[in-house]
């Protein structure tokens, strides 16, 4: 039998079904109100899973991938291949992380430096650093003096 | 129209901030669709978060004016450096780049903006006259037909995902679900929500729209690491002067060219799901075979840029249609929209424009004078562009992603909309890399809540499923939404020379006439009739070949 990339997303798209199918038997009966609010999600979880179904025959039909020469062969290249989208999902979620101890102003800054560093290199450090304050502080100032929202500040920094 | 409500909605659009926030608007979406790898649907999105704290009509004025320049920006890139700045702008390339390098840039980007100007002008005359017509057909709607209809459109929208339907039909089915988590609207119960206090809050879907749509585009953007750090085109200095008076008198020549395009346009908009991106290609498709010679196409040939423009302009009036009458948007971006009236409370539906005179009519305004914006800014934003196309792609992803951030911050001050924005563009670039469309989960998660309200509403009156089926406009949608699903197989087997295909347009019509003849009025019946005689006919035809 040939597993290509369909097939894996097939699988693991009915594996979420059936999670969901069980999860939805958590959800609470009311005794009021015409349509149970469990019945809405599983007609959805229902219906997906018979498409997943679908996409799991036709991906068992196309056979294997087609080789493709670029695609990364080892751990190593494979991280190369994406790197720079690893770098996003790595620096976005320490920014996350550090908003509530460096507030927003501070995070954004960092994280805008650090991702464009790790993007472009150290050889434009200067530039990013300058851009980074510039974006990220010109927009919270426009926020915090313009709209008046009120950004999340640092438990560390105060601001 | 009364004429206090006009003078009223020009006195929201006249304000200087207003006019003010869309020239910058309209300034934006030009950039953004003149660089490659950035759509409209993007700058759109992006723009939400900052109109939240505006007034309505001002709010909704901007995005209006970003998306205007949005879809007219894509020429610049399209006709100087042959890379379409947005997939709208695809067919443009075709005779507008070969016309630039024949050295007459600017009769090529002439002809582009005034094209764009006609196009758009076009669909905001039809948006003003059909818009309430098709509010007063809504008005017949019931639950029944309110849920099918949001069938119809996931259907319509993942079928146009071509050979990928099944993909399109699951992302539809996500983005239902993904509206589900969190408290049930009705009664209040949590649901999926694994005993998380996030997840019982759900997911504010402004911050899933920007995650998916902009944040994992980003991602993509920046995935090769040379292009990433290579300038976006490699064009140096440009002196290019638009030619007005000579695209204006080749536009008045070929004013047939216009008018088909911008219908084409209108009527693509119009079917949910289906944007510029289509409409481009077969306004520029109609234009050659209606061509008295079709072999200069792909050289120079100006209707060659006059169709995809007027038509990839003229959609958004049609995407805006349904959105204003039915509360049903037609394409990504009007669903963006739909998620601004949102956040202002304002839930469009068939009573939209009468309970919401100013705002709708606000609306009709500020797309007419973002088209005159947009004419005004072409030539000044040329220079800009030109100087934005040296900045490496990885600095805008960098700079935009940090903006984002504040923005779906800004949104309800809560950091847990940052953390959907994170995870849903997690999602959207995983669905990207499997070639699962996104428009088909957008109108998901934008429609999920009116379909289960409605299904909600419809149970509660009447316990009798037929009705989804045998009610009249019920059973129309759900025709067509078959014979839409049906349509990629459809097109498969006709380029395999099927002979079933031969009665799927007679069988549809067919299908079509029966509803149409059990509604009320004159009008319907007779379009049943007509339906079935051009059934009958087209019929007729496809037997005929096989009997010889």
């Amino acid at each position: 039998m040939a597993v290509n990339r369909d097939t894996i997303s097939a699988i693991v798209l009915l594996l979420i079904c059936g999670g969901l199918a069980w999860a939805s038997l958590d959800i609470r009966e009311p005794d009021y109100g015409q349509l149970s609010p469990a019945t809405w999600p599983r007609i959805i979880v229902g219906a997906m899973s018979v498409l997943c179904l679908i996409y799991l025959f036709q991906s068992l039909r196309q056979g294997p991938d087609p080789k493709n020469p670029d695609a990364p062969k080892t751990v190593r290249a494979f991280l190369g291949y994406w790197k720079n989208v690893i770098w996003c999902f790595v620096m976005f979620a320490i920014y996350l992380i550090a908003i509530p101890w460096v507030g927003l102003l501070v995070a954004g800054i960092g994280f805008v430096f650090l991702l464009l560093t790790a993007l472009g290199g150290v050889r434009l450090a200067w530039l990013h650093a300058l851009l980074a304050t510039i974006v990220v502080g010109g927009m919270w100032a426009f926020f915090t003096f313009g709209l008046n929202v009120f950004l999340p500040r640092g438990e560390w920094t105060g601001f | 129209m009364e004429w206090d409500t006009v003078a009223a909605a020009f006195g929201q659009i006249g304000q200087w901030q207003t006019i003010l926030l869309m020239i910058g608007g309209v300034a934006a979406g030009l950039l953004a669709g003149s660089i490659p790898g950035f759509t409209i649907a993007m700058a759109v999105v992006l723009t939400l978060p900052f109109t939240f704290s505006m007034p309505p009509e001002q709010g909704l004025a901007t995005m209006i004016a970003v998306l205007v320049g949005g879809l007219s920006g894509g020429l610049m890139s399209g006709i100087l450096t042959g890379i379409p700045g947005t997939p709208s702008s695809v067919a443009t390339t075709f005779d507008g780049f070969p016309m630039a390098r024949q050295g007459d840039p600017g009769f090529a980007l002439g002809l582009g903006v005034w094209s764009s100007f006609c196009g758009g002008m076009i669909s905001a005359v039809m948006l003003v006259l059909f818009a309430p017509q098709l509010a007063q057909i809504g008005l017949e709607f019931l639950p029944w037909d309110f849920f099918m209809l949001v069938i119809f459109a996931l259907t319509v929208t993942a079928s146009l995902a071509g050979a990928n339907l099944i993909k399109g039909l699951i992302a539809g089915a996500m983005g239902l679900l993904i509206r589900t988590v969190g408290e049930d609207e009705a009664v209040g119960v949590g649901r999926f929500d694994f005993g998380s206090d996030y997840l019982l809050s759900g997911f504010d879907f402004i911050a899933v729209l920007i995650g998916l749509f902009a944040f994992s585009q980003l991602l993509a953007d920046v995935r090769d690491p040379a292009k990433a750090t290579r300038a976006l085109t490699d064009m140096g200095a440009v002196r290019v002067r638009i030619e007005h008076r000579r695209a204006i008198r080749e536009l008045l020549k070929r004013w047939v060219v216009v008018v088909r395009s911008a219908f084409i346009g209108i009527f693509t908009g119009i079917l949910p799901g289906a944007g510029g991106s289509i409409a481009n290609i077969l306004a520029y498709d109609q234009a050659k075979k209606a061509s008295k010679e079709p072999e200069t196409f792909g050289k120079g040939n100006p209707a060659g840029i006059i169709a995809p423009e007027t038509s990839n302009n003229a959609v958004e009036g049609g995407a805006l249609t349904p959105l204003m009458a039915l509360g049903i948007p037609g394409d990504v971006t009007a669903a963006i929209m739909l998620g601004a009236l949102l956040i202002h409370d304002i839930v469009p539906g068939p009573t939209f424009i009468a309970e919401q005179p100013v705002l709708s009519y606000s609306i009709f305004i500020a797309f007419f004078a973002a088209n005159f914006i947009m004419l005004g800014l072409q030539s000044v934003m040329l220079r800009v562009f030109v100087l934005v196309t040296r900045i490496p792609m990885y600095i805008l992803a960098g700079c935009i992603l940090g903006l984002a951030s504040i923005g779906v911050f800004a949104l309800h001050n809560s950091l847990d909309d940052v953390h959907t924005l994170f995870w849903f563009g997690l999602l959207g670039f995983a669905m990207r890399q499997f070639g699962f469309p996104l428009a088909p989960m957008i109108l998901g998660v934008v429609l999920g809540n009116v379909a289960e309200i409605n299904l909600a509403r419809a149970l509660a009156i009447d316990t009798d499923l037929t009705l989804f089926v045998t009610r009249p406009w019920a059973m129309f949608f759900a025709i067509i939404a078959v014979f839409s699903a049906v349509f990629p197989w459809y097109q498969t087997a006709r380029a395999r020379g099927d002979g079933w295909t031969r009665y799927y347009a007679p069988a549809m019509l067919l299908a079509v006439a029966l509803p149409l003849s059990m509604m009320d009025g004159l009008l319907r019946p007779i379009l049943a009739a007509t339906s079935v005689t051009i059934a009958l006919w087209l019929g007729w035809r496809a037997l005929r070949p096989s009997k010889a």
